[in-house]
């Protein structure tokens, strides 16, 4: 009975290239992440330049631009809407790199989607759109507790979102991600929780609501503009 | 990087280093992992020892059991050790003809096992528990393994489930298939950490010489194989001898067992500490120990993985449905399904599929024909939910061994 322990050796080389090639896929994986969102940026840069200059036609050609330019926001708002859900997706799988490896595109996009509401809010006015301006002030680093909330509110909201389609204008706001911006418009609007939603700019509802709730204002908004 | 995700990056390390070393094992030693030997010459004298606790529904099958192992009548002493039972054991064993019945007050089974160490004649000690059943050849395929190196102390055998007809009993049946298997490949490294008591055979003298069974230990078996490794000396495993022992039925049977053997290897682990790193203690000092203790970090560490990741799941999904009432937006959400892989995923993919070839093929030469055809839920079940259930076993036995919790046995 000859004791082996060659093998104590071997299983540590083969455990330090399984591991090492392990980490490196997943560096690799998680960098070609970082890098995509990156890229899919600068095409979401192009399209919302585009959209700002046909918002920006109207104004000084004719209101037969309307039309085509709340389509392009509309458009561009569920193209950011859905890059933001593709970000917190690869956030959450990312696990190796820093945890603010996405912080910067998240701001961009915070950005973005600022001056996508401003947008939303001069369209409406100039082209007496009917469409609803629904503001979702969110964190985006939650604690355990308040990610449910969060979660329950967006599900409401996406539910809205599908009903209403292109009259309802939903506009997620990160609250947490150090932006000047977003602080002042937190404390314009007197907003100090999260979830907060804020409708056509004027009716600020803290906290949970219902379906029936939400719809219940919108309807009487849209109800107003007509 | 999270603390969370370091924890599991160093658990994947011990996982990865231990699956590599046991497939390295068994590729090396693939050709002569069943090999025995049946030749009936210049075999030694036997004192089979069957102690036993109120066994009478069991006890008669494995007396039988032993009078037809296939090995010379005229060197085989039969001793039936009544440790102060209950009920017939006593009865039921003495209907038997040549065999010795000692009737006993209650000391437990090591000193059982170590008064009959000490009224046996012959050169070599077989323990058999009074619920198992063997194979004919078993024992002689055993005690011709002593024949191949004069250092090997203790022989012990493949141990197999009887009783599989329940879930519990196929899981186990996966179970200790598994465990017979990493024992044989353990033996190449000298490291068969326990002699199991359904049939284990030790030289007489070096038991004396040890001084028996732990009285004090709760798995005797466990602590014996580790003093006689601590002696430098070697324990043989006899893969192709079988067998085969009764399991627990019932979950609450299963997890008195389990909460015995963890308590008892702890207790081993405990007064063996001294030998962790030192080589002079041979490969009980240098493998065994580590890796006992390495299954401990492992059981406890992987518990703390699973509980957090799960624990925040849990909460989660318990506060979203109180939101979603509270809101009267009761909404069940199928999340889609991205293929978002991280860290986590790549790991534990690659540590599921190894162990799942592992097991395959396990199972494939212990019962060739039966797996993976029959069994495939089995396995997935054992992997999923079965191992599952072994960190939480440890957490109580931790905290019973630590806090002095008394066992009933």
């Amino acid at each position: 009975m000859v004791v082996q322990k060659d093998v104590f050796w071997k299983a540590a080389i083969i455990t330090a290239i399984v591991f090492i090639l392990g980490v490196s896929l997943g560096i690799l994986l998680e960098s070609s992440r970082v890098k995509e969102i990156r890229d899919e940026y600068k095409t979401v840069e192009v399209e919302w330049a585009d959209a700002k200059l046909q918002s920006s036609l109207f104004q000084v050609l004719s209101p037969k631009f309307c039309e085509a330019s709340i389509q392009e926001n509309l458009n561009f708002a569920d193209k950011v809407y859905e890059e933001g859900l593709k970000i917190e997706r690869y956030e959450d799988a990312n696990r190796l790199s820093n945890e603010d490896s996405l912080l910067y595109e998240k701001q961009r996009y915070t950005l973005f989607k600022l001056e996508f509401w401003l947008n939303s809010i001069n369209l409406k006015e100039k082209c007496n759109a009917n469409y609803t301006n629904l503001v979702y002030f969110y964190l985006d680093d939650p604690s355990l507790t308040e990610r449910p909330k969060q979660d329950t509110l967006s599900i409401i909201l996406k539910e809205l979102k599908q009903k209403y389609g292109q009259e309802i204008m939903l506009i997620p706001i990160p609250l947490d991600l150090d932006i000047a911006t977003v602080n002042v418009v937190k404390t314009a609007y007197n907003i100090s929780v999260a979830p907060t939603i804020l409708i056509n700019e004027k009716i600020k509802l803290e906290g949970l609501y219902s379906q029936e709730e939400i719809e219940e204002i919108i309807q009487n908004e849209q109800g107003k503009t007509n | 990087m999270e603390f969370i995700t370091g924890l599991y990056l160093f658990v994947i390390i011990i996982s990865i280093y231990l699956y590599s070393l046991f497939l390295l094992l068994l590729f090396k030693n693939k050709k002569g992992l069943f090999t025995h030997n049946l030749s009936k010459e210049d075999l030694p004298t036997v004192s089979i020892l069957i102690p036993a606790y109120n066994e009478e529904k069991t006890i008669a099958g494995t007396i039988q059991s032993v009078i037809n192992l296939d090995y010379p009548k005229e060197k085989k002493e039969i001793i039936v050790l009544n440790d102060g039972s209950k009920d017939n054991t006593d009865k039921i064993a003495r209907n038997f003809k040549d065999i010795k019945v000692i009737t006993k007050l209650n000391s437990g089974k090591a000193d059982s096992l170590n008064y009959g160490i000490s009224i046996a004649k012959n050169e070599y000690i077989v323990v058999v528990d009074a619920d198992c059943y063997h194979e004919k050849d078993a024992l002689l395929k055993v005690m011709n393994c002593f024949k191949e190196d004069p250092n090997i102390e203790a022989v012990t055998v493949a141990i197999r489930v009887k009783n599989q007809e329940t879930l519990l009993g196929k899981l186990q049946y996966v179970e200790y298939t598994i465990i017979s298997w990493a024992r044989k490949l353990l033996e190449f490294l000298n490291s068969v950490y326990v002699t199991p008591g359904p049939l284990s055979v030790y030289r007489k003298k070096t038991l004396e010489r040890l001084g028996g069974f732990d009285k004090n230990n709760l798995t005797e078996d466990i602590e014996l194989a580790w003093r006689i490794l601590r002696n430098n000396h070697k324990i043989k495993m006899c893969l192709s001898a079988r067998a085969y022992t009764i399991v627990p039925e019932t979950l609450k049977q299963w997890w008195h067992q389990r909460l015995r053997w963890d308590i008892g290897g702890l207790q081993t682990f405990a007064k063996h500490k001294d030998t962790l790193g030192k080589p002079n203690y041979g490969m009980l000092g240098v493998w065994v120990a580590p890796f006992y203790l390495s299954s401990f970090i492992l059981a406890v560490l992987g518990f703390i993985v699973w509980t957090y990741i799960l624990g925040r799941k849990f909460i989660t999904k318990i506060l979203s449905y109180f939101y979603s009432i509270s809101t009267e937006s009761f909404i069940l959400q199928v999340k889609e399904l991205h293929l978002t892989p991280s860290i986590f995923t790549i790991f534990g993919v690659l540590l599921i599929l190894t162990y799942l070839i592992y097991i395959t093929f396990a199972l494939k030469m212990m019962d060739p024909g039966r797996i993976p055809t029959k069994r495939k839920a089995t396995v997935v079940l054992y992997m999923f939910f079965y191992l599952a259930l072994y960190p939480l076993v440890f957490i109580q036995s931790l905290y019973m061994f630590f806090f002095n919790k008394s066992f009933k046995w």
